[in-house]
């Protein structure tokens, strides 16, 4: 039966056309809306996702990754005596003003982190040497950043800003790495650089830290050492995949930022369903004579049902598949805006489902129409 | 001879009240296989009507029906739907072939949907559609057929299952005088050959040479036969075969 409802569907070119450019239209809204917000959500917690910590220790009552207020480094030194810790390191992380060529300033969120850290270093380094961000005025920088640093083409090299000096907050920085990809939720520029030099950056304290990171040491538990270290006066410890989470959802609930994103999913499936919807259900209309004939022969309900559900689905199978084109040539394209779409298998499958869904309960009023549809009928006119 | 299917006592009454019409009042008859049984009569008779609750497309208002000597009174709409795709073929005026299919698969699809038992519904609607002479035409879309092997094609997707009774409703209304003695020709063999009993509502007059039986419907009355079978036209038949 899917090859009757395959020609009946496309024996009018045009209408089927339009049928698959807004099933497609639909797929590639909600595809990239989600993608979109999945992006921010994977730049909200990718310091967390790319540490090798078992365990992050932030001051109490943090609530915000990006804004924690700093700690007493000696809770440090507690932290890498407790029983269970194989390696702990310091972290600074605040915000800290990038002074442009133009005269202004861009905020940044400058990492500062210890000299031979293995727990955290910038990744995907694309030029320059990473290690040399523990001399004095060594920083690395995002690539897709450097607009906004007012940095693009500096040199007009292979690795335009490599080796630009400026000052951030009064003190000299001069650019040794350069990475790709690596970008924060607030949007300010992330500057990785040592602790030393991140703390004059951000007017920190000499004897102050904002997170550190913890390594279990073999046969400890992760959940043990979470509750150990959480006992530790002034302090919270979290598991990395949980403070992951709970960053993601702090900055998602805070912001409302996947309510936009999610309103135009859902204003994409509205078009799809409107559109889909109504090209079945004028075909429908114009092979009431002939459902009617399917009826008086005795054809089952179920049997012209599911032709007119197939055609529901096959409208849905095209412009999934031209909707999800079209959303990776849009990641791509947006790529160069420095704009995330993350286009997960999860996100596929799942958007492949609501499609079908979307087509299906399209296709609820042609079905009706057929059901009610009096067999008698054929005999008049 | 046991009919296929017995209407006794049959009305229909359309609407309710001040604008209920009565369309068919205390009707008998019977359809027996082999059979080319015309129905004539006047604009707004009842011949539809009849033609309708005979192919259990529509339930009476009152009397009893049977087919196989079954009581269809009160069976339920799957079960007449059923019996419909077991027994009744139907044929139209306006041909009902779905545009975007060929003449093979407007008569395959059907069968296929109306669940029959045959093994291969696909080398069924060949046969059928070299039975109606259509032999060549099998991958033409209907816009690229006229009206008469429309009308053939129509029929073949009728014998598909092999129904005992064909049901036609002006089923040569749309076709030139030429033609429409030829479809009503084939309607007659295929009765003659296969033992089918074929029903045909007509305005034609020129098509009583090709009935056993013709019924007058007036006014919402079947009037008894005017005419005895007329058993003269098989000649006719073997003449015209195409
Ligand atoms: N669905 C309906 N509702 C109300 N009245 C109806 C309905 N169908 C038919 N009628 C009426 O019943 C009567 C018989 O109609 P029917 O269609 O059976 O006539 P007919 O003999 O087939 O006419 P024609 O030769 O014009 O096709 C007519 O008066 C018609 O108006
Ligand atoms: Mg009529």
């Amino acid at each position: 039966m899917w090859s009757f409802a395959r020609k009946i569907l496309m024996h009018d070119k045009v209408k089927f056309a339009v049928a698959a450019a807004g099933v497609s239209m639909s797929v590639m809204l909600v595809l990239v809306q989600i993608g979109l917000y999945l992006g921010f959500m994977e730049n909200a917690s990718n310091l967390i996702d790319h540490s090798t910590a078992d365990v992050w220790v932030t001051g109490e009552g943090n609530e915000n990754f990006d804004f924690a207020a700093p700690m007493d480094e000696r809770v440090y030194y507690r932290i890498a005596s407790t029983p269970g810790v194989d390696r702990a390191e310091r972290v600074v992380l605040a915000f800290g003003q990038f002074r442009l060529a133009s005269g202004g300033n861009q905020g940044v969120e400058v990492v500062g982190l210890e000299r031979d850290a293995e727990l955290l270093s910038p990744w995907n380094v694309v030029g320059g040497d990473v290690r040399r961000i523990h001399e004095v005025d060594g920083i690395a920088v995002d690539r897709s950043e450097l607009p906004k640093l007012g940095l693009d083409g500096a040199d007009g090299g292979a690795s335009p800003g490599l080796g630009a000096r400026n000052e951030i907050t009064g003190f000299r920085s001069r650019i040794v790495a350069m990475t790709s990809g690596i970008r924060s939720f607030t949007t300010s520029p992330f500057v990785f650089t040592n602790l030393e030099t991140a703390r004059a950056y951000t007017r920190t304290r000499d004897d102050r830290i904002t997170y550190v990171l913890v390594r279990r040491a073999p046969g400890t538990s992760v959940d043990a050492l979470v509750a150990r270290l959480d006992r530790i006066p002034g302090v919270e410890a979290h598991a990395r995949p949980s403070f992951s989470t709970r960053t993601r959802d702090y900055w998602s609930s805070r912001t409302g930022v996947g309510t936009g994103f999610f309103m135009t999913a859902v204003m994409g499936v509205i078009v799809g369903l409107v559109v889909v919807g109504q090209i079945l259900y004028s075909g429908t209309l114009e092979h009431l004579k002939e459902y009617g004939t399917l009826k008086a022969m005795g054809a089952k309900a179920g049997a012209i049902v599911r032709v007119i559900l197939y055609q529901a689905l096959i409208s849905a199978l095209v412009g999934y598949v031209i909707g999800g084109g079209l959303s990776f040539l849009v990641r791509e394209g947006v790529r160069a805006a420095a704009l995330n779409v993350v286009l997960s298998p999860n996100l596929l499958a799942s958007t492949a489902v609501l499609t079908a869904v979307m087509c299906s309960a399209a296709a609820i009023l042609s079905i009706v129409k057929v059901l009610r549809l009096d067999p008698a009928s054929v005999f008049k006119g | 001879m046991q009919p296929i299917v017995r209407l006794s006592g049959i009305g229909k009454t359309y609407g309710a009240g001040e604008t209920a019409v009565s369309a068919l009042v205390d009707a008998e008859l019977d359809v027996f296989p082999g059979e080319v049984l015309l129905i004539e009569g006047p604009s707004g008779s009842g011949k539809t009507t009849l033609l309708s609750i005979l192919g259990l497309l529509l339930r009476p208002s009152a009397g009893t029906m049977s087919v196989h000597g079954r009581d269809v009174g009160k069976m339920r709409e799957s079960e007449l739907a059923a019996i419909r795709a077991s027994v009744f073929g139907f044929v139209f005026q306006g041909f009902n072939l779905f545009p975007a299919l060929t003449a093979l698969e407007n008569v395959s699809y059907p069968m296929r949907l109306k669940g029959t038992s045959v093994k291969s519904p696909e080398a069924e609607a060949r046969r059928l559609l070299e039975l109606v002479g259509l032999g060549e035409r099998m991958k033409h879309l209907p816009a690229d057929l006229s009206g008469g092997q429309k009308q053939r094609v129509a029929i073949a997707r009728a014998l598909g299952g092999d129904p005992p009774v064909i049901l036609g409703d002006e089923p040569t209304a749309a076709l030139d005088s030429k033609t429409a003695l030829a479809v009503m020709e084939l309607l007659g063999s295929l009765a003659k050959q296969h033992g089918r009993a074929v029903v045909v509502v007509t305005h034609d007059p020129r098509l009583e040479r090709y009935a056993d039986r013709v019924v007058r419907v007036e006014d919402g009355r079947v009037l008894a036969p005017e005419r005895p079978s007329q058993r003269t036209s098989l000649a006719g038949h073997e003449r015209h075969a195409a």
